[in-house]
């Protein structure tokens, strides 16, 4: 069975506006890496954010871990968030914190109120949190406040936060896209080595089609809110590429 | 592409103008309406320019034979510099109750953050807007009905306005907040208590001890009248000697208060100053 499973997903964000995605299907699989590419405002962002509800989808149906996720209440839209790890375009830390509160925050949908008020989390926490921390390679600047990391190493600390939930998927919403090519490169084999190690799918905004190739193993392309191309990386063709993006050559 | 430029009829003169029509209407009707009600009050209240600069100079004078030479004797005596002290405390009570219960009536009527927009941002809202709308000299009146005069009743008046006061900042100070990481903690589950711990507190936390100094301040300024209704300080003072004519009492007294309010203007502005430089 798949993980995720999108069927006729429409979103508008004002009852009059306009239909942002137009009736999408997909699945992903627990081995996928799978890359959604196409131009800005194809309705890339709006889509992952469908799969954990930030967004609220207007029409269609979202089987996320066996769970129809437009059904949920609030409660238990909050437990299954915390399964399903995020990884920002912006990092979205929090700037006046330490990196290790940054990381450790990964686990609130975990810890109580009163926890979190003094922010005393749990020991096996905080010694997860370092494994984590040395895995991504930010040892040397844990009490360091976030704000204080050039762009890569406040990434890492986006993914370090996302793996404190144990996440059963990871959703990336272009991770690289604030980074310099090289520094880019180097994250995405972070990203993806940790969710192999893991046995976790990803599903993975990017616009950057070269490093889609190089690391997914699947490629959606969408365009104005329509699934223009599904499947593996090995059968995309330029002439798909040109589909995709032929909005954008104006 | 080239064919169609070429093509075209004669070159239209191009033209700007930072109003168009119905844009220019809508302005200079409005300056002209405010104009209009201006005069118009004006008119109504029946002022006359010249008399009124006149004036001035017979206040002057009114306030020279009445008030000078201040009794200064009158405010160092030991009672009345207790009472300055009275409304030192009153303020600071009153600030520090009010900021807290502004905390989460700011949180609840953020509408980016609130707990619930149906249920918790209309308490919140209604909290802080019935603390506003109610001024300080009436809250002190309504209490003093109910607790009777002194300190008690001033510190719940300053505490109601306070609340309104901070309220009001804190909210607009957490409507302004980045959502992302508000976003980030919400994707991993966070409850809305704690995405307020977590992605709002560290990002208004400076402006908050700002706006809660600033808050005090105001509330020192806002004692002194309170004391005039019955609240209990300086203005307790103040009131009794207006009611037996004590001029020159009243002149001092309110030196002392333009004094004092002063001195907490620049200690409040000197800790604002010091914790924005901290951030």
């Amino acid at each position: 069975m798949s993980v995720l499973s999108v069927r006729n997903l429409r979103v508008r964000y004002t009852a009059k506006g306009p239909e942002i995605l137009k009736g999408i299907d997909f699945d992903l699989e627990s081995d996928d890496f799978l890359a959604m590419i196409g131009p800005s405002g194809a309705g890339k962002s709006t889509l992952i954010r469908c799969v954990n509800r930030l967004v609220e989808p207007t029409d269609g149906q979202i089987t996320l871990l066996g769970q129809d996720v437009r059904a949920l209440n609030a409660r238990d839209l909050r437990g299954l968030r915390r399964n399903v790890g995020m990884i920002f375009q912006e990092f979205n830390l929090i700037n006046r914190m330490s990196v290790m509160d940054n990381v450790l925050s990964g686990r609130l949908g975990y810890t109580s109120n009163i926890r979190s008020l003094f922010r005393h989390f749990p020991k096996e926490d905080i010694s997860q949190a370092l494994d984590y921390l040395d895995r991504v390679g930010l040892s040397d600047h844990i009490n360091k406040r976030a704000d204080e990391l050039s762009g890569g190493q406040r990434q890492r600390v986006g993914i370090a936060r996302a793996l404190m939930q144990q996440p059963k998927l990871l959703l990336l919403d272009e991770p690289t896209s604030a980074l310099d090519p090289k520094i880019s490169r180097e994250v995405m084999a972070l990203i993806m080595g940790i969710a192999k190690e893991l046995g976790v799918p990803a599903l993975c905004n990017i616009h950057d089609v070269q490093l889609a190739k190089e690391f997914c193993n699947r490629i959606i392309g969408l365009q104005d809110g329509v699934k223009k191309f599904d499947g593996d990386t090995a059968t995309l063709r330029d002439s798909d590429l040109e589909e995709i993006y032929a909005m954008e050559v104006l | 592409m080239t064919g169609q430029t070429t093509a075209a009829p004669q070159k239209q003169k191009l033209t700007w103008s930072r109003y168009s029509f119905p844009e220019s209407l809508w302005s200079f009707g409005t300056l002209l309406a405010v104009i209009v009600f201006l005069g118009y009050s004006l008119h109504f209240l029946n002022i006359d320019i010249l008399m009124m600069l006149g004036a001035m100079g017979k206040l002057g004078g009114v306030v020279a034979a009445r008030f000078y030479p201040p009794d200064l004797a009158y405010v160092t005596d030991p009672g009345y510099l207790a009472s300055i002290l009275d409304t030192l405390q009153m303020s600071f009570l009153g600030g520090i109750l009010g900021v807290f219960l502004a905390i989460p009536l700011a949180w609840f009527s953020a509408w980016n953050v609130s707990p619930h927009r149906k249920i918790f941002f209309p308490i919140g809202r209604l909290g802080v807007i019935s603390c506003r709308a109610i001024h300080e000299t009436i809250w002190t009146i309504l209490f003093v009905s109910i607790l009777g005069f002194g300190m008690l009743a001033g510190v719940s008046a300053l505490t109601m306005f306070c609340i309104g006061f901070a309220g009001k900042l804190f909210s607009d100070e957490i409507e302004a907040v980045d959502m992302g990481p508000v976003e980030a903690m919400r994707a991993a589950g966070a409850n809305s208590f704690q995405v307020f711990i977590f992605a709002v507190v560290p990002q208004v936390r400076v402006a908050f001890t700002g706006i809660a100094i600033y808050t005090w301040d105001v509330a020192f300024r806002a004692a002194t009248v309170v004391g005039f209704f019955g609240g209990g300080g300086m203005g307790w003072y103040l009131k009794r000697n207006v009611q037996q004519l004590e001029n020159l009492r009243v002149g001092a007294i309110i030196l002392s208060i333009i004094a004092m309010v002063l001195i907490a203007e620049f200690i409040s502005g000197w800790l604002r100053s010091a914790v924005n430089r901290a951030k």
